[in-house]
């Protein structure tokens, strides 16, 4: 098959509009999956996602199609819809043409729509605006078709008003896909080079890497090479998802599928490297995607030292499923030994979390997230720090540099007041305020990333019953007077707790931090004196008093079973906590900090 | 119906429990029923029954008979009870019932003497006034004075009243006047128990409602220490967290539970230890008596500890003891090193000085009573 009959997109959807309902339709119309497995996906979609993650809802499905006479490849590549994932959006992006832009008929565009069609946009694709869900009795689709024309200049017109559930409107979009979407470029006599967009890990056949054709042909068999690495391999076996792997004998330029080559070490690959052929190798990689941006940074160290390694090769496992975050080891004197890990954002980092404790069984221990600052020493050089402890002495900080953002909220128009002042008390500039329609406003904000990273989005949220959203973009640092404010447990300073914040508000924010750590941390048998400092000056303190009274008075032979029980829910409650010194400081206790509530 | 299939080769401890109350304390939470509402012979019968589910091989260790309240059953029908308890286990060296201040009278004292009962224990709660209208007691504390007296003239010799502290609306210079009633009366055993609140206990939900606000912690732990200290004084041993006694009369059973050693439980909610198994009876005095006419175990539950859970309550139970655990019988008892086994928590808390190691024994300091809970939970599991 020539590269003209091959359409390779993506959909690319704020949360929860459809696009799942929308790939199953698309399945369904070309046969990709039968009406049952159809119907079961829509009723349990979740769980077949968990369940079958890799074959269902594979990275890519293959699918063929009949139009006007003619046979089809369509390869719908999968993209992640939450903003910490912009970079795995475009990394899809970056292995296909175009993209369906899906927006809910009853919610409007939303930030992240705003935010995933630029991406498609600065990364030439051809977009096909569809509108999904206009079978739900609150669809607006008129009124959405006005905010895509006001808002990303694709006329009203040409937006397709589709029903993913119902499949109104599903095939006339396919025929679009073909007619209007550009087909890959035909490079099949050119040196091979295909991009490797994903990987995933499978305990038996190792390594599977899902590639784009870019040019060239491959073949099992064939000696590949990685154009980062410089590594080869054997190709044991190639294939497509169909959406089930199904083995082809050979890949042609333009195809998306998956590769087999008996690679076991994780870190041979690297997502976003060309493979190309050994005796016949491309001059050039490709250019790949921009590489992702970590956010945020957090400290992990297993609760229990003796599971530092189990950390470790977890991370490992975890790495190649995921090369957007990163871990360092790191030796806090507090703490001990644990990880510096960077993530893209903090769903992304309470995923890594969340994994590393369920599929691995570690009892993690983690610090306050925070962001990378640059430092401007006296003498001149700049130096990126990504945790408060590797701050220089004050008297060699000529500036201090924090990462600002461009924070797009959209809202309806009556939060404007609410979020103004959420906003304003997070440090953030408005920088304009646009009218996609009647009732909904885009607000763009200059923010420093600081403060909008841990506990934003929930509050926008809150303060909007729930139909604010957000997402925001780097645009480099800034100087801000900032300073580190430092906690002392047991009048030990504890690295692990310190902070970076701006100079105004570090005062009261410190009183504050103060007093949630305070509550974070249990009673022990003795008093513990907590104190914040910023630079260098103790400015509150606090006590956490002993235990005066904590005794079973009757312990008699009936209680036995009961007061055991008790007891080891009491030692229960002692898990997941780090000593430093002879105090117990919880999870909770380092996270707490961050926690801006009242009360 | 079997008798004696479960034979008793070694002197065992052997708890009765009387599931009968005249009406039911509001902060206790042992099993007992009003007792107008029940067939008492019946009952009484059925947990003979249960009794002779076991063969006797040799006397009991030690006997205790408590509740529920020993003391309201009829006279008769607890001298019956007594008989045939001993005619199936013999008369133990320590047989303690019991009383309630106020359920008892010289003759039945004289009776129970003679029956075979040697150690009493008195339900006296407090004896301060304010506190005994608190705990909603109908006495004063000349009752308990007048059954000290009463008993000792039977021929007790062993006598231990039951003191409650801590209690709602109480100061320390009241309790430490009760207290001084207890050791002017020149008894043998003290056990002073702080007011717990228990689940489920109508006490407990009236704190939860705000009803009843209790003590401080700090007020609370100056009365323990002031029970410490004060019968040290007045030549009683502290042998256990709650518990003081007169040279050579530390309760021998109670002591079977905090050296983790076997004991047979008898009657309604009873448990029983016996080969590493928790046994607890069915609570419900109906289904008990209908499963022990049936020839059945009376059993609601039964756990067995594995060998660490087993060193794990030896471990905890053991530290109540004032004198701690001997190492080497934990040793010898659960083929455990307690230093190694619980490494962590003893050096911890030996840094901390809660806890001490010396003469083959570990053991709570003074400073680590008041907050035994917080250390022990170190001791309740190991991973």
């Amino acid at each position: 098959m020539g590269t003209e009959n091959i359409r390779n997109f993506c959909i690319i959807a704020h949360i929860d509009h459809g696009k799942s309902t929308l790939a199953d339709r698309i399945m369904l119309l070309t046969g990709a999956v039968t009406p049952r497995e159809f119907h079961e996906q829509l009723l349990d979609d979740m769980d077949i996602e968990r369940e079958r993650g890799i074959t269902i809802k594979a990275s890519s499905v293959t699918m063929n199609y009949n139009y006007n006479g003619k046979d089809y490849m369509l390869n719908l590549i999968d993209t992640p819809g939450h903003v910490d994932f912009s970079y795995e959006v475009s990394r899809s992006m970056a292995a296909c043409e175009g993209a369906l832009l899906l927006v809910d008929a009853t919610q409007g565009v939303q930030a992240q729509t705003v935010a995933n069609a630029y991406l498609a946009i600065n990364s030439n694709h051809e977009i096909i605006p569809v509108i999904n869900k206009i079978d739900l009795p609150a669809a607006q689709p008129d009124v959405v078709a006005q905010e895509i024309e006001h808002i990303l200049g694709i006329p009203a017109g040409q937006c397709f008003k589709i029903s993913g559930k119902t499949g109104e409107g599903v095939e006339e979009l396919l025929h679009a896909v073909i007619e209007f979407l550009p087909t890959p470029e035909d490079k099949s006599s050119d040196p091979t080079a295909a991009l490797i967009y994903d990987s995933h890990f499978d305990g038996y056949r190792g390594v599977i890497c899902y590639v784009r054709l870019f040019a060239g042909s491959l073949k099992c068999g064939q000696k590949i090479k990685m154009m980062a690495t410089g590594s080869t391999y054997l190709v044991t076996e190639l294939g497509k998802f169909t959406p089930r792997m199904s083995k082809v004998d050979g890949l042609g330029a333009g195809e998306v599928g998956y590769l087999i080559a008996n690679i076991k070490r994780l870190a041979d690959v690297t997502i976003g490297d060309t493979i190309t052929l050994e005796n016949n190798p491309a001059t050039h990689p490709l250019p790949g995607y921009k590489k992702p941006m970590q956010m945020v940074f957090s400290d992990f160290y297993p609760a229990n030292n003796t599971q530092y390694e189990k950390m470790r090769q977890a991370f490992e496992k975890l790495a190649l499923n995921d090369t957007s975050f990163s871990f360092f080891p790191q030796n806090s004197p507090a703490l001990g030994f644990g990880f510096r890990c960077g993530f893209l954002g903090m769903l992304h980092m309470e995923i890594i979390q969340e994994r590393l404790e369920r599929e691995n069984d570690i009892e993690i221990v983690q610090t306050a997230p925070t962001v990378s600052y640059e430092v401007v020493k006296k003498d001149g050089t700049v130096e990126i720090i990504d945790s408060p402890s590797q701050l220089p002495d004050t008297s060699h900080i000529e500036e201090l540099r924090e990462p600002f953002v461009k924070l797009e909220i959209i809202c309806p128009t009556d939060c404007i007041g609410n979020i103004m002042k959420l906003s304003e008390a997070r440090r953030c500039r408005l920088i304009r305020t646009d009218y996609i329609s009647a009732t909904r406003v885009l607000m763009e904000y200059k923010a420093p990333l600081a403060e909008i990273v841990y506990d934003f989005y929930d509050q926008l949220k809150g303060i909007s019953s729930g139909y604010a959203t957000m997402d925001y973009e780097f645009i480099g640092f800034e100087a801000s007077n900032l300073v580190k404010i430092d906690f002392l447990i047991n009048g030990k300073p504890v690295d692990a707790l310190a902070m970076i914040i701006h100079r105004d508000n570090a005062e009261p924010r410190g009183r504050k931090m103060l007093i949630k750590l305070r509550k974070a941390i249990p009673r022990h048998q003795f008093e513990i004196p907590l104190q914040v400092a910023i630079g260098g000056k103790i400015i509150a303190r606090e006590t956490i008093k002993g235990f005066r009274k904590d005794v079973t008075a009757k312990l008699y032979g009936g209680d036995v079973t009961r007061k055991m029980k008790l007891l080891k829910k009491q030692k229960e409650g002692k898990k997941r906590m780090k000593s430093i010194g002879n105090v117990s400081v919880p999870q909770e206790a380092f996270m707490s900090i961050l926690d801006n509530s009242e009360e | 119906m079997k008798h004696g299939n479960i034979i008793i080769s070694q002197p065992t401890a052997l708890y009765i429990h009387i599931p009968f109350c005249e009406r039911k304390c509001f902060y206790c939470d042992f099993y007992s029923e009003p007792l107008k509402n029940h067939d008492v012979p019946k009952t009484l019968g059925a947990m003979l029954a249960e009794f002779d589910r076991y063969k006797f091989e040799s006397p009991a260790k030690t006997i205790y008979i408590g509740g529920g309240s020993p003391s309201c059953l009829l006279a008769e029908n607890l001298l019956h009870f007594i008989d045939e308890i001993t005619r199936r286990t013999g008369k133990a060296k320590e047989f303690t019932i019991e009383v309630n201040p106020g359920q008892t009278n010289p003759a039945l004292l004289n009776k129970l003497y003679a029956a075979g009962v040697n150690r009493l224990s008195i339900g006296a709660q407090s004896l301060c006034k304010k506190d005994i209208e608190f705990l909603r007691r109908d006495y004063q504390s000349a009752t308990v004075t007048r059954l000290v007296n009463a008993a000792k003239k039977a021929g007790f010799d062993n006598i231990s009243i039951d003191l409650i502290f801590a209690v709602p609306g109480s100061n320390l210079r009241r309790w430490k006047r009760g207290l001084q009633k207890a050791v002017s009366m020149n008894i043998d055993h003290i056990s002073a128990y702080a007011l717990s609140y228990e689940h489920g206990t109508a006490l407990t939900k009236m704190r939860d409602a705000g009803l009843v606000k209790p003590v401080s912690e700090n007020l609370d732990r100056q009365m323990y220490e002031a029970v410490i200290d004060m019968l040290a004084a007045a030549g009683f041993e502290h042998y256990e967290i709650s518990n003081f006694a007169k040279p050579h009369k530390q309760c021998r059973h109670n002591l079977t539970y905090w050296n983790n050693e076997e004991y047979i439980g008898i009657g309604p909610s009873a448990t029983s230890h016996l080969q590493r198994r928790r046994i607890t009876n069915i609570r419900d005095i109906h289904d008990y008596c209908k499963a022990v006419e049936a020839g059945k175990a009376p059993v609601e539950e039964c756990i067995e500890s594995d060998e660490r859970n087993f060193a794990c309550e030896t471990a905890v139970l053991g530290l109540r003891k004032i004198c701690g655990l001997n190492l080497a019988k934990f040793h010898e008892r659960t083929g455990f090193d307690a230093l190694k086994m619980f490494a962590e928590p003893v050096k911890k808390y030996r840094q901390l000085n809660l806890i001490e190691v010396s003469n083959g024994r570990l053991k709570l300091t003074r400073a680590a009573l008041p907050i035994a809970n917080s250390i022990l939970c170190d001791f309740a599991g190991a991973d």
